[in-house]
């Protein structure tokens, strides 16, 4: 098990069968947070804090486009039951310990949305030697630059007043979506011969 | 690789050199990680001291707390290190956000500690700190951990350190960058939003403390360890020459020198603090020299000191 992809090809690029798990993986979690967050994006925005939601869904939706065009992607059988598992994953859970719905669903999302980009670094499993030219691991390092930004807003939304009554529920399910979404993307690294840290 | 528990969370620690020995204990700085008191460790080690460094909640190998980190836990992380140490002496230093936490175990569990060694630390945010501070962290949500990085290797190392780096600095910052992450770093700096200065509670800090300072430190200057000089009944001050806020990286084998000469004069009963100013020597071994008597430490040109 090594820690970063690779052995990396002649050219310094990670080998394709790596690129199209990696992808696969990034483009369900980040598909299901654009479709979650257009869901939730009203047709015409009546509050400033909408303004963010609209700039996560096209930012969610520009990562997805991104991949599906900087991969190489080569045939996968196993990616049928692993995408599956992943979806399934992205759903919502009940949480008991907000009453309000809207805003147990918003904490749903936003706790989605921090473990995705806070707890997912594409960009600390390229080798330094990795080619910077390549389309592919330019895309891990946008999406990892990128994922650090859009975790501001949900920062703020899980530490904002609003969840203040809530702290201790918000950061137990916080803790809980760290867990899962780590344990996934463990376990799809360790698929293909890479131990995260 | 061993852990501590504290509560929920795991703290990931290193202990290493003969069970009764004195022990010194390391904590680490905001954007640290325990590997880089590895310099400290073979020095310390090779005189007979024990040494004990770890991960702050947060950093490195440590849990990393998903929304909130209170520096109360960090106290309550370093307490369990320090209570698995046993009953040797413990000489207790941290570096810059670490000293803070190490001047807050000493105000609030000082019964334990044999001496203090804060460095390049402060006891209140001043404004120019808590600028400094909300600066960093608007770099840090900006940039990414390695604008965080970029923004701090000039201001705390200096030119002589810097030059023969300047072509891989991409490889300095690697590691840092690997093990930090984004979200854990914010909280660790928005640990501070509810931060009470302890000035008013120095003076219960009954440990001989050695207070070590770099001579060109821009982001703790002078005056926020003169804090500590002042309130510290037993201190003294080593002003660090040429040096900057992470003297501890730049200068290793000078400091780990001083820290072994301070527990040496600590055991045999000749150190005394009398909340003196000194200037560290420029070499490991070299003699420290009292601050020129009738001259100001605080200021950076030679001023006559202001009769009280």
């Amino acid at each position: 098990m090594s820690g970063f992809l690779g052995p990396l090809d002649s050219g310094a690029r990670v080998p394709p069968a790596q690129q199209t798990r990696i992808a696969a993986f990034l483009i369900s979690a980040h598909g299901a947070l654009a479709r979650q967050f257009a869901f939730t994006l009203p047709v015409s925005l009546d509050a400033a804090w909408q303004t963010e939601l609209n700039a996560q869904f096209y930012r969610e939706t520009e990562i997805v486009s991104l991949l599906m065009r900087a991969t190489t992607w080569v045939p996968d059988l196993a990616l049928g039951y692993m995408v599956a598992s992943w979806e399934t994953a992205w759903l919502p859970a009940p949480i008991d310990e907000i009453p309000d719905r809207r805003l147990a669903q918003a904490v749903h999302l936003a706790t989605l949305a921090h473990a995705v980009h806070a707890g997912i670094r594409p960009a600390a499993l390229l080798p330094t030697e990795a080619n910077a030219q390549d389309p592919f691991v330019m895309a891990l390092r946008r999406i990892e630059f990128e994922s650090g930004r859009l975790l501001q807003a949900q920062i703020l939304f899980l530490k904002g007043t609003d969840l203040a009554p809530h702290r201790d529920a918000v950061s137990a399910i916080l803790e809980q979506r760290h867990a899962s979404v780590r344990k996934l993307w463990r376990e799809t690294l360790a698929n293909i011969g890479i131990e995260a840290s | 690789m061993p852990f501590l528990n504290h509560g929920s969370y795991r703290i990931r620690y290193e202990l290493d050199g003969p069970a009764r020995a004195p022990a010194y204990v390391f904590v680490n700085g905001l954007t640290q990680y325990s590997e880089l008191w590895g310099a400290y460790r073979e020095a310390l080690l090779t005189r007979g001291f024990r040494v004990a460094t770890f991960d702050l909640l947060g950093q490195g190998v440590s849990d990393k707390p998903t929304l909130f980190i209170n520096q109360d836990d960090q106290v309550a992380a370093l307490r369990l290190l320090i209570e698995a140490l046993g009953e040797g002496p413990v000489f207790l230093s941290g570096i810059s956000f670490g000293g803070l936490i190490a001047l807050r175990y000493a105000i609030e569990h000082g019964q334990r500690l044999s001496r203090l060694v804060p460095m390049s630390c402060f006891a209140e945010l001043t404004p120019q700190l808590m600028l400094l501070g909300n600066a960093l962290r608007t770099g840090l949500i900006l940039g990414g951990t390695g604008y965080l990085q970029d923004l701090l290797l000039p201001m705390n190392l200096s030119d002589q350190w810097l030059k023969p780096l300047l072509d891989k600095l991409d490889s300095v910052k690697r590691q840092g960058w690997l093990v930090n992450d984004v979200y854990a770093l914010q909280n660790l700096m928005e640990s501070f939003l509810d931060f009470q200065p302890l000035t008013p509670r120095l003076s219960a800090i009954s440990a001989p403390t050695m207070i070590l300072n770099g001579e060109f430190d821009f982001l703790t200057p002078r005056h926020l360890h003169e804090t500590l000089r002042v309130e510290i009944p037993n201190s003294s001050l080593v002003i660090i020459p040429k040096a900057y806020h992470a003297f501890t990286l730049e200068k290793g084998a000078l400091t780990a020198d001083l820290l072994a000469r301070f527990a040496d004069d600590v055991l045999a009963g000749r150190w005394q603090g009398n909340q003196a100013v000194w200037v560290a020597p420029e070499e490991p071994g070299g003699e420290l020299t009292p601050f020129p008597d009738g001259y100001d430490h605080l200021r950076a040109i030679p001023v006559k000191r202001a009769l009280a």
